[in-house]
């Protein structure tokens, strides 16, 4: 009873803060807001001339705030590497994805067409296929539409989640085992991180794309720069989520604290 | 019909999905409306011009879902 008192007083006083605090928000999509006042317009003006990326989220995320998205994928990788040491720690027992051996029982083999018509497994893979090809689609166009490394690796991802809901007993479009995959998230942080040491070893800043080595213009370095540290993200986001799924998949119960 | 109306409905949507999250006693019920709730948020954030979170937010959605539903298979269904 107090502590039902206690949360009502601390969500009306919490609301009564966010309903008093209206009046000082700006209004959505206001020029005059401070947020849009001291660097928008510089972004705006110039992101085009100093990155060649035509897509502006793509230029302030990957080559004017590339720092960030280092630190952002670092602690992503290292949200992946926690998962594994919380839940990794009881995986003695093998478990099924999805489908319980006991509701497979006395059904068709897997494999066999669930409508008459259509054959369920052939479908589901050539939707992964389908996905894993957005995902290269997504990838590769990250710098003139929506999109880019993260939403990428976690089309990937997905693919791989989808091609391994097929059927208990069939192999994934491509097999990885949990150490490998957190192995695999390392090295998209790798990527990432050496791509900006390569412009240093050249006598640039770090991630300065104008100075890394290789014989093409100023403008295709950029192209290069943003598509190597995309490639980087992709590998990473990839491998940290097939790396907290398998760790989930793993673990036998959740509810087995007093053991 | 414009923007803001547009913006209004979905943010009640949002307000209703989440009090059918808070007082539902089945967790797969609540998984499953909790996926709606970011399938709305995605349509909020294209209505929002930013079409990036909203790619984002709809393949993250897909998959956190897809976790939690892994989850549930291992814990009670019922919340206590």
């Amino acid at each position: 009873m107090m502590r039902k008192v206690i949360g009502i007083i601390v969500i009306i006083v919490g609301l009564g803060y966010v309903f008093m605090s209206f009046d000082f928000l700006p209004v959505i999509g206001d020029s005059t807001a401070p947020a849009h006042t001291h660097v928008s317009d510089y972004y705006i003006e110039n992101a085009l001339r100093d990155t060649h990326s035509p897509n502006l989220v793509t230029a302030v995320l990957a080559d004017y705030r590339g720092f960030d998205t280092l630190l952002e994928t670092t602690v992503m990788f290292s949200a992946g590497v926690c998962a594994v040491m919380i839940l990794g720690s009881k995986s003695h027992i093998r478990n099924r994805f999805l489908v319980p051996k006991k509701i497979l029982k006395g059904k068709p083999e897997p494999g066999v067409s669930a409508y008459k018509t259509v054959n369920k497994d052939v479908m589901v893979t050539l939707i992964a296929i389908m996905i894993l090809l957005y995902a290269i689609y997504v990838l590769l166009h990250g710098e003139v539409g929506p999109g880019g490394g993260f939403q990428a690796g976690a089309l990937m991802a997905l693919s791989y989640i989808v091609s391994m809901m097929i059927a208990p007993d069939t192999r994934p479009l491509f097999s990885l085992s949990k150490a490998n995959a957190a192995a695999l998230a390392g090295i998209g942080v790798f990527i990432y991180a050496f791509t900006g040491l390569l412009t240093v070893f050249n006598g640039g800043m770090f991630l300065e794309y104008g100075r890394l080595p290789f014989p093409v213009s100023n403008e295709y370095l950029h192209t290069i720069g943003i598509m190597l540290i995309e490639v980087g993200v992709t590998i990473g986001v990839m491998a940290t989520i097939i790396t907290i799924l398998k760790a989930i998949i793993e673990r036998v119960r959740f509810d087995d604290d007093r053991d | 019909m414009s923007p803001l109306i547009i913006e209004a409905i979905l943010l009640l949507a949002l307000i209703a999905i989440t009090l059918a999250v808070i007082f539902n006693r089945d967790l797969l019920i609540v998984i499953i409306t909790y996926c709606a709730f970011s399938f709305i948020a995605m349509f909020l954030y294209i209505v929002m011009s930013s079409p990036d979170v909203a790619f984002t937010e709809a393949v993250i959605g897909v998959i956190s879902t897809i976790y939690f539903i892994i989850t549930l298979r291992k814990i009670d269904r019922r919340c206590k």
